[in-house]
């Protein structure tokens, strides 16, 4: 542990005086120092675990003789995040990961601040000299889910439960429609909002809420599974689990998983910095570079439906499908991507518009 | 043998002050204990949460940050209250001080001069005195109870934050992520010590403790408000209109926790987004009571609660610990410091039990 006093800044002086006489060995044999910043806790079984898991595997890889990490978990996205960015920082931590949108401002503060430590910036969309931006494209992984929703639907209502209105729910939801669409045009969408990432009793109010009004196939974006829950005590066709495989909180009703496999991520940012070729680039990788993975099939799934999910799947990872490949209507029934047009990564994030078959709850 | 709970004829003067020192000691030592039992260093872990952010000269803007909104509410709070005016939807009238003083902001967003901020100010403390006086105006014209309405209507300011950075107010530049523009230099908190980022907000927050203080010591209003809390009938008797307490109780408290909701917009937030409401409004009414209704109290008690944040945050990256136990010791600390202060007013005496009168 080390903190900053009037004293140890003396010390860190002459520490750092003495370094060129050292050489490079003093460096290799020092272990670096990495902070992982979490909106919630790893126990939440879905985002902030998908995180932590990213950071075991990291671990896992690199060796616990050479990383060290601190984990700090409920930071809310607001000036408290600053805060903790700078401690981290103030305590020689060299690369920082913050797994928020929100906590974007205070990053570029605390980066400013702190010139020769590097962060990243999780889902973030403004880099700097020291700020990294990564990212998974859960949306491709959408695509599947939206199939295997398609073709088990029995009532042909299927529902997404979002967080909040931002386009990479909005895009998730497009792509979970046009899929399931595209197999069963009979299907309707319904996506409601929680209003936050973690909810658990709004959650399971609106879950319930659909289910009773004919609704047998539930995904969701938020960050916990208190939906795969609820859907497995009502009993419907099926749900999927968000972030990490849940199967376990739903074991009749879990259809399928998006994971967010952020461990190589991890393991090729944390090597960089190690290694001295830490760049602020900027990822956003998906279902082909394996950091957004399909999860285990439930056994009670049709071989066929089965067999269209990893058609889908795969044809996504060689290019051959795109997951908003046009025509595209909006539920309006104007035509927004015109046939052989794709929304491309750049257009993604001004899409504010849901596909035809999709009715939003405000 | 039973006890009884009774208030003390008159408090010991010592005690009174040497009571939280006590409540700090124990809650230490418990601490240290619990965190032990945990598997942690408990003696380190506590040094953390408690001494870190005092002796670390880098934390102390930190706690003046956290401390300010705190305590401009809390003084807010503690007048309402002396008037027996339970306003506990500080939230709400915070986040709505934030909202009219963005409104300010986004309307001058091209224009530039040292008058911007003020007007901010005063924007964001009439939004939140406007806010209070809906719950003012039920309760004098139509008897509604203030602490249903205070509490209801912070959810309403919620909806209404959501709708204006989901909606009109958008940043066109955010990529579709709610939130407004950063305001600009004219828009935003100067730091008042170069090198920190202890923005005006904290001369404000002391400035308004010492004015309130005056205030309510030395003013017919102050007189009226306690006069009224206390004995309400005396003060009808002695020409106090209940009413205009209520409304001026209302009026002040929402406007101080506005201009808490716009310093918290302008200096650290620097915009408006959807997790701008941090619950600092139901913080302060612990803070409120922990400063015991006084404006000075207000002030330490501010940064009493500052500091097992930041000390909490220090702890979770120094000592690794769990988020939830430093939880249990924020609440250690709030539980037996007001446990303290009860029983430096109240005590427990033996008494014989009553022999009932028994058939022969």
């Amino acid at each position: 542990m080390m903190r900053l006093n009037r004293r140890h800044i003396m010390q860190l002086g002459g520490a750092a005086a003495a370094l060129p006489l050292l050489g490079g060995q003093a460096f290799a044999q020092e272990k670096v120092k990495v902070g992982f910043v979490l909106i919630g806790t790893p126990d939440d079984n879905g985002w902030n675990y998908g995180h932590d898991q990213g950071r075991l595997f990291m671990l896992d890889a690199i060796g616990e003789d050479k990383v060290e990490t601190t984990v700090v978990t409920n930071v809310a996205e607001g000036p408290d995040s600053e805060r903790v960015f700078r401690e981290l920082a103030q305590q020689g931590h060299q690369l920082i990961f913050g797994t928020s949108f929100g906590y974007g401002d205070y990053i570029h503060r605390v980066a400013r601040q702190f010139p020769d430590t590097r962060f990243e910036w999780a889902t973030g969309n403004l880099t700097a000299p020291n700020v990294a931006l990564y990212n998974a494209k859960f949306h491709e992984g959408r695509a599947v889910l939206g199939t295997i929703a398609g073709l088990t639907t029995k009532t042909n209502k299927i529902a997404y439960v979002g967080s909040m209105p931002i386009p990479e729910v909005v895009m998730g939801i497009n792509a979970f429609a046009l899929a399931a669409r595209k197999v069963n045009p009979e299907v309707e969408v319904t996506a409601v909002y929680v209003g936050s990432w973690f909810d658990p009793p709004r959650e399971a109010d609106l879950a319930r809420s659909l289910i009773a009004q004919g609704v047998d196939v539930i995904t969701q974006h938020t960050d916990g599974p208190v939906i795969p829950q609820i859907a497995e005590s009502s009993g419907i066709v099926g749900v999927f689990g968000q972030g990490a495989d849940m199967s376990a909180f739903a074991p009749n009703t879990h259809l399928t998983s998006i994971i967010d496999h952020w461990g190589p991520y991890y393991v090729q940012a944390v090597q960089s910095l190690i290694d001295g070729t830490w760049t602020n680039g900027s990822v956003w990788p998906g279902l082909k570079e394996g950091e957004v993975l399909i999860g285990p099939y439930n056994p009670n799934l049709a071989a066929d439906v089965v067999a269209k999910a990893e058609e889908v799947k795969n044809a996504i990872i060689d290019g051959s499908l795109h997951p908003f490949a046009g025509p595209i209507n909006d539920n309006t029934g104007t035509e927004r991507v015109a046939a052989g047009d794709i929304i491309d990564d750049g257009e993604f994030w001004a899409v504010d518009w849901y596909v035809e078959g999709v009715s939003v709850v405000e | 043998m039973q006890f009884r709970l009774e208030k003390r004829a008159e408090p010991s003067r010592l005690m009174l002050y040497l009571a939280p020192i006590l409540a700090l000691a124990i809650t230490a030592v418990l601490g240290a204990l619990l965190f032990s039992v945990m598997g942690y260093d408990g003696i380190g872990a506590v040094r953390e949460i408690f001494l870190t952010p005092l002796t670390n000269p880098y934390k102390w803007q930190d706690l003046a940050v956290k401390a300010s909104p705190l305590v401009i509410i809390a003084v807010g709070l503690s007048v309402a209250y002396r008037a027996n005016v339970w306003n506990i939807g500080a939230e709400g009238q915070y986040i709505v001080g934030a909202i009219a003083g963005t409104g300010v902001a986004l309307l001058t967003y091209n224009l530039s001069g040292p008058w911007i901020l003020p007007l901010m100010l005063v924007a964001g403390m009439a939004g939140g005195a406007a806010y209070a006086a809906i719950p003012a105006f039920l309760r004098t014209r139509f008897r509604v109870n203030e602490i249903l309405t205070t509490l209801m209507l912070t959810y309403a300011s919620v909806n209404l934050l959501n709708y204006l950075v989901f909606g009109p107010w958008k940043s066109p530049t955010a990529m579709g992520q709610p939130q407004t523009v950063l305001f600009s230099l004219d828009q935003s908190l100067p730091y008042v010590v170069p090198g920190t980022i202890i923005h005006l907000g904290t001369p404000i927050a002391i400035a308004v403790a010492l004015i309130v203080w005056l205030v309510m010591s030395r003013s017919v209003f102050g007189f009226q408000i306690r006069t009224v809390g206390l004995a309400p009938h005396a003060a009808r008797y002695g020409g106090f209109s209940a009413d205009r307490t209520v409304w001026m109780a209302l009026l002040l408290s929402g406007a101080l926790a506005g201009l808490a909701g716009i310093l918290e917009a302008a200096g650290p937030f620097g915009r408006l987004v959807p997790q701008f409401p941090t619950n600092y409004g139901f913080t302060a009414i612990i803070v409120a009571f922990l400063g015991r209704l006084h404006p000075i109290g207000c002030l330490f008690a501010g940064i009493i609660l500052a500091i097992t944040f930041v000390g909490g945050e220090v702890a979770q990256t120094t000592m690794r610990l769990p988020f939830a136990a430093v939880g249990v010791f924020q609440a250690m600390v709030l539980f037996l410091l007001l446990a303290a202060d009860f029983f430096v007013r109240h005590r427990f005496r033996a008494v014989e039990p009553k022999t009932s009168a028994r058939p022969a």
